[in-house]
């Protein structure tokens, strides 16, 4: 029904040793998953009766062959976390040295940034290659998202880390209130 | 009344907002058309997964009285030089008309992607905030 291309030294993580990973998802999402490792491609079909079973199936596929830990793709089978993939030519452009630019500056010296940006919102952000992968509960991973669009498109990070502080604590504020208000 | 009748459900969600538009199979005559800000009251909850679920129900209640027995879904995301994954309605909507009783064909995803199109906004140093 459904297929990915995944890349292609990520094909190894996809199915695990002896198909481990591959199981697990297999499992946890009730599908069957058929890797052409030739090509690169998942081919998937949905077994269960949630229709959103191969979809979920898809992110997960894809947030693994993007860099994300097979465990915490998994993640994904809740329905509130979602999966971002912002590609890094739609902004940047297609000169390599302005991709390799804008990564170092998302990355940070020791990962700074990308740590910073993980622990305000709580997003995992994995970078590889042009593109850069963001899972996360489906608000947070929004903000990650924003914040990396924002350095990519060249914003200095200084504002970057106060709007995102800003609204990191508007977003907690606001579940709380929510909280409190339905029970 | 015509009795098994599969139509299409169109699932526009963007960050700002949800639509559920359902069509009959050909996409030229309306079944049922709600969207999030029919269900709350505030415009920053219209694109939240609760709006959605309840736009969802709502539009497979009237596709139902109107004998549709089940939806293919094609999804949208904004698009073009906007964001290509869909806001945080999609999945909340589509589960939502599974369980009003709605047969579920095929999952589609016609986000627009652009064979080079317009360029997008912000300049060296980004969109300011």
């Amino acid at each position: 029904m459904e297929y990915v291309r995944i890349a292609e030294n990520r094909i190894g993580t996809v199915i695990g040793k002896k198909g481990e990973i591959k199981d697990k998802i297999e499992k946890a999402l009730e599908v069957k998953l058929e890797v052409n490792s030739g090509e690169g491609v998942v081919h998937i079909e949905n077994k269960g009766d949630d229709p959103l079973g191969g979809w979920k199936a898809r992110d997960v596929i894809q947030a693994i062959s993007y860099g994300i830990k097979p465990d915490t793709a998994l993640r994904l089978r809740n329905d509130s976390y979602q999966l971002f993939i912002v590609n890094l030519c739609d902004i940047v452009g297609r000169s390599k040295k302005g991709i390799i630019r804008q990564k170092a500056r998302i990355i940070g010296r020791d990962g700074k940034t990308k740590d910073h940006i993980t622990e305000l919102t709580g997003a995992v952000i994995s970078i590889r290659g042009k593109h850069v992968a963001i899972l996360g509960h489906a608000d947070d991973a929004y903000l990650a998202k924003e914040a990396v669009e924002a350095l990519a498109s060249g914003l200095p990070h200084s504002v970057v880390y106060k709007s995102l502080e800003k609204k990191c604590a508007e977003q907690k504020r606001k579940n709380t209130v929510e909280m409190w208000r339905k029970r | 009344m015509a009795k098994d009748i599969w139509a299409v459900a169109h699932i526009y969600a963007s960050f700002n907002n949800t639509i559920i538009h359902i069509t009959d199979s050909t996409g030229a005559e309306t079944i049922s058309r709600w969207s999030g800000g029919r269900v709350v009251r505030a415009d920053r909850e219209e694109s939240s997964p609760y709006a959605a679920m309840k736009a969802a129900a709502g539009a497979a209640e009237e596709a139902k009285e109107k004998g549709v027995f089940g939806v293919h879904i094609k999804v949208r995301a904004q698009g073009g030089h906007r964001s290509k994954n869909p806001g945080p309605g999609a999945q909340a909507a589509i589960r939502s008309l599974a369980r009003a009783g709605l047969k579920i064909g095929r999952i589609q995803d016609v986000t627009p992607l652009p064979h080079d199109g317009t360029k997008k906004p912000g300049g060296r140093r980004g969109r300011r905030i």
